[in-house]
């Protein structure tokens, strides 16, 4: 029975973001035998998020860079790049990739992996960021961009780094009143992206397309400022905002009161990285490309033979360096296939685009006085309802290490397994701020599938 | 009722399924949570602790703080695509 769901390609591909379909395109069109596997129903990942066929278009203009993922998503349909929506990837072995896709266990085996499984939100715990309403920056722009679905009346943005502007005129074009945008940096931290800006064409165009298009919004962003609480009866009416100083510490006594029905967080994106961490790729740590990251040779090659890596996951660059990573770990592949050199100019190109996104992101890196926002009885973990006072408590009897917290009050041991609260536990619980996180343990299922899914799971052919 | 959808030409089919009972209408290609999320749904399940509301956070499949339950198994809200006659109840403990 389970021979029939098991699959074989030259290249498994994990995500269909801008990483993963640059390298699935070159593949195809080289002649491998490529499938990609990705968690959502379109291609494009979060960044080139596409609407459902048939439902309204977002109105007005898009920014520059989206030019370049239509032109991606194009020459996928093109290639006729196979992709597998829908599928959630559980376990991994080099040349292995188990999945469940509506509710089916399929096996994938193939010779070469390429891990381009993006990045997700920094969250920051802060009083009320629970209440429903409250959501990650990423969340409202999969809202609008992706389900055409206006998220309320009033917004309010909040964080830190590039990607709030997007989310200021994504809620814009939306129609939604944006009645704050707050910006964690000072503005003369963030100055220090100015150079990364100026010198690379296409981000300037891009800095000037939403400079534009807050201005059109009549939306002023407030530098060092953030949110210190949000209320509500049920869901989110009210939002506490405040004045930080330049390392993140609130300012108390700073605090204003604004009426809201949606507020958007983001903080910056943290890699995903747990499919490399149980294949053993060696990680590092790299607090501006988002903490733990995997670390790639010169050819997005993992320290495990036949495994690449691209995009957020060997750190948080954007959709340039993704799609660059991307070309790149396709001519790898094809060049220790066919026995044939790489062409040049993709490293060159690879290494400019990220010197360009270090630059900037170095401007935007996570402020640790921001953990100062939670108080004793702030959630500190949502899946497990872990208060601060209770972590806290924790690390005083067990330790401070990540391991020990967990184990002290079962802060991610639930269905997040750690994805959510795992960049800022360990600061939040141990008070001190800007210690560098633990490796937080991956395991098997690396997300949570139905345990009728690993009972069934394929065994690899004898073969193969 | 706050959130609804972009203005425009929405030409997909209209879908229904029931939330804790009662009907909603969605458009086909829609998630379980932006369903809800249109129709101005914004508890989705109550928190395994102190049972507070809980509802849409990351929306792209990471935090499972959108879990429902749809005919007797939990899936998140936010990447399970809405189904003609499908019934959803509020999500608990996985």
């Amino acid at each position: 029975m389970s021979e029939a769901r098991v699959l074989h390609a030259e290249v498994g591909i994990v995500g269909a973001g801008p990483g993963g379909l640059a390298a699935a395109v070159e593949l195809v069109r080289q002649g491998l035998s490529v499938l990609v596997l990705d968690e959502g129903q379109q291609p494009g990942g979060q960044i080139f998020r596409q609407l459902p066929p048939g439902a309204a278009a977002l109105p007005g203009q898009e920014p520059p860079s989206h030019q370049a993922g239509h032109g991606l998503l194009a020459a996928a349909t093109e290639h006729a790049v196979p992709v597998h929506h829908g599928a959630t990837v559980w376990n991994v072995a080099p040349g292995r990739l188990w999945f469940e896709q509506h509710g089916q266990s399929w096996l994938l085996c193939c010779r070469h992996l390429v891990l381009a499984t993006g990045a997700f939100d920094r969250c920051v715990p802060f009083p009320g960021w629970t209440l429903p309403g409250v959501t990650t920056a990423g969340a409202l722009q999969v809202m609008v961009r992706g389900y055409g679905v206006v998220p309320g009346r009033r917004a309010l943005v909040v964080g830190s780094g590039p990607l709030l502007l997007p989310t200021v005129a994504t809620l814009h074009q939306a129609g939604v009143e944006v009645v704050a945008a707050l910006e964690a940096s000072s503005r003369w931290r963030a100055l220090r992206a100015l150079p990364a800006v100026l010198t690379n064409a296409a981000r300037r165009r891009e800095a000037l397309w939403y400079a534009r298009s807050l201005l059109r919004a009549g939306v002023r962003l407030r530098w060092g400022w953030t949110v210190f609480a949000c209320e509500g009866d049920g869901r989110v009416q009210r939002a506490v905002i405040g004045k930080v100083d330049a390392e993140g510490n609130p300012r108390r006594g700073s605090e204003r009161r604004l009426e809201v029905d949606v507020v958007g967080a983001g903080f910056g994106l943290v890699p995903s990285i747990e499919l490399g961490q149980l294949l053993g790729c060696r990680t590092r740590y790299d607090a501006p490309r988002g903490g733990h990251c995997l670390e790639v040779d010169g050819q997005q090659g993992t320290s495990v033979a036949g495994v690449y890596a691209v995009g957020e996951a060997c750190g948080v660059g954007g959709a340039e360096v993704a799609m660059a990573e991307g070309r790149l770990a396709a001519a790898a592949i094809v060049a220790a296939v066919r026995q044939t050199p790489i062409d040049a100019a993709l490293r060159t190109r690879v290494a400019a685009e990220r010197r360009a996104a270090d630059a900037m992101l170095r401007a935007f890196a996570p402020l640790p006085g921001l953990h100062r926002l939670a108080t004793d009885d702030t959630l500190v973990c949502r899946c497990e309802d872990v208060p601060l006072a209770r972590a806290r408590a924790a690390a005083a009897l067990h330790g401070d290490s990540l391991r020990a917290i967990k184990v002290g009050c079962r802060a991610g041991m639930g269905p997040c397994q750690g994805r959510i609260c795992g960049s800022s536990l360990q600061a939040l619980a141990t008070g001190r701020c800007d210690v560098v996180p633990d490796l937080p343990v991956a395991q098997v299922p690396g997300k949570p599938v139905r345990s009728a899914t690993i009972v069934d799971a394929p065994e690899p052919p004898a073969t193969a | 009722m706050s959130g609804s959808r972009l203005p425009g030409q929405d030409q997909r089919p209209a879908v229904t399924f029931t939330f804790a009972g009662r009907p909603v209408v969605a458009r086909a290609g829609d998630s379980i949570a932006m369903a809800l999320w249109a129709a101005g749904e914004r508890e989705l399940r109550r928190s395994s602790g102190e049972g507070r509301p809980r509802g849409v956070y990351c929306n792209m499949g990471v935090c499972f703080d959108c879990l429902v339950v749809v005919d007797g198994v939990t899936v998140r809200g936010c990447t399970t695509t809405v189904q003609d006659g499908m019934r959803v109840e509020r999500g608990g403990r996985p």
